[in-house]
């Protein structure tokens, strides 16, 4: 398998004196770079943008669509969209990875909620439940330092929380519908998803 | 108050329905410690997505790179402070300007057509942008400048000014939006209008959001955008009205 893993560093920041930068913040770093060249209309570095990021992209629309046909269409169209804005990315909004998974989990999230793909969808995965949503998560997981780490992370919350995470993010699925999957009321769901993404956050030490 | 604070989390995981998502961006958009959450939580989630990391087929790169040829890169955001951003750059010309010269040039125009009025809306809309929304484009606003139908109808208004509405007939929403509107004394206020039939003999004329003057302005129509043929701007006493007293701009839709 060769796809390059690029975690999300703290992106953009002018360089800072001392020891060389660090593999995440040096990748950060490229990714910034790349856009800005990409922005200049350098189709090539664009294609090593892709190079660095698609696995995430292609990975994260994958996760939530779970048709391969649908993901490469929806990616192809993400990639569309990071060209057209390139010009637009600003490193202090946050990183070039940041930006485009939301991008391209907001992209999957609407082509799974249109509707012929909503009644597939419900038919085929609701009646499985989130402890199957789960384990569908853990699966094919590589031994990589940085995905121990997110797992880590992940296994640092409550359960409910996790499965509130999972259910939204990689299911796709809206808070209404996270919170009839594990039979509890909205709000109780709102707060699990962002006590989650807190903990996440905070586990992980990541910065805006 | 702590109710509206607690979607930050699903609004990042894009886990709100419209009518939350709605609410929620309008509150985001005057709440900086929820744009900060915002701007964490982005972050995490990408972190998240490293879980899902999965090659794509070997064909898609080759395929992007062709798609991405023929599209032209918007030109950057202006700063946000910039009041004279001129909404001269939301016309077409920087869109359309690709001349034809050879078969390749041909190619990559009639792929500009495509997507001209998508670009035209989105630039439309970003040039009327008064805040820079704290993720990328609000997810509202994409799926109204994805939309088949839609379409910006830029206006001048009769007390000066000029405003602009984004609308899209088959997703039922319009946005309005305008950098000078111009200033009212206090006892008055502007207020948007959906109307059925025409301008001259309107069949239904239904009461939308207020709007403040003498400050750059956003707002979604919350009216029957779908059923209706045209848009309206009025002068009201403050508080609104139920039926209009000076249109100052319309548009048919």
């Amino acid at each position: 398998m060769n796809i390059s893993v690029v975690p999300a560093g703290s992106g953009g920041e002018a360089p800072r004196p001392g020891p060389a930068p660090t593999g995440r913040e040096a990748d950060a770093a490229r990714l910034v770079e790349l856009m800005a060249r990409s922005a200049r209309g350098h189709e090539d570095a664009f294609a090593e943008l892709y190079d660095l990021t698609s696995g995430r992209v292609y990975g994260t629309v994958l996760r939530v669509l779970r048709s391969a046909d649908h993901a490469a269409e929806v990616t192809q169209e993400v990639y569309v969209e990071v060209w057209r804005q390139a010009a637009r990315y600003a490193p202090e909004k946050g990183s070039v990875l940041g930006w485009m998974t939301t991008m391209a989990h907001r992209r999957a999230v609407d082509r799974v909620r249109s509707v012929s793909s909503e009644v597939a969808r419900d038919e085929r995965y609701a009646v499985t439940g989130a402890d199957r949503e789960v384990d569908h998560v853990w699966e094919g997981v590589e031994q990589r330092l940085d995905v121990e780490r997110v797992r880590k992370g992940m296994t640092s919350l409550t359960a409910i929380q996790r499965e509130a995470l999972t259910l939204a993010y990689f299911g796709g699925y809206t808070q209404s519908q996270v919170a009839s999957l594990l039979k509890l009321p909205l709000g109780t769901v709102k707060t699990r998803i962002r006590d989650g993404l807190i903990g996440l956050r905070d586990a992980l030490g990541v910065e805006a | 108050m702590s109710e509206i604070h607690g979607a930050t989390g699903s609004y990042v995981l894009n886990a709100l329905d419209a009518d939350e998502l709605e609410e929620f961006e309008a509150h985001l958009a005057v709440c900086p410690t929820c744009s900060r959450e915002v701007v964490e939580f982005c972050e995490t989630a990408a972190e998240l997505s490293l879980l899902a990391s999965a090659p794509p087929p070997p064909a898609l790169k080759a395929s992007v790179m062709s798609a991405i040829s023929g599209v032209r890169v918007l030109p950057p955001d202006v700063p946000a402070d910039d009041q004279t951003a001129p909404v001269e750059e939301a016309e077409p010309q920087p869109v359309a300007v690709a001349a034809p010269v050879d078969e390749l040039a041909l190619r990559r125009q009639r792929r500009l057509t495509r997507v001209l009025s998508l670009a035209v809306a989105a630039a439309l809309v970003v040039a009327l942008a008064q805040r820079e929304p704290p993720v990328a484009t609000s997810t509202l606003e994409t799926e109204l400048l994805n939309a088949a139908d839609v379409k910006g109808y830029t206006i001048e208004l009769a007390d000066g000014g000029e405003a602009t509405f984004v609308a899209s007939k088959s997703l039922g929403r319009a946005l309005f939006s305008s950098g000078d509107l111009p200033a009212l004394p206090a006892d008055q206020t502007y207020q948007l209008w959906t109307v059925a039939g025409s301008l001259e003999d309107p069949s239904r004329v239904t009461p939308d959001n207020i709007v403040s003057g003498g400050a750059p302005a956003k707002s979604w129509l919350r009216g029957p955008v779908a059923e209706s043929d045209a848009l309206a701007i009025s002068v009201e006493q403050a508080g609104g009205s139920t039926r209009p007293t000076t249109i100052v701009g319309a548009t048919v839709l």
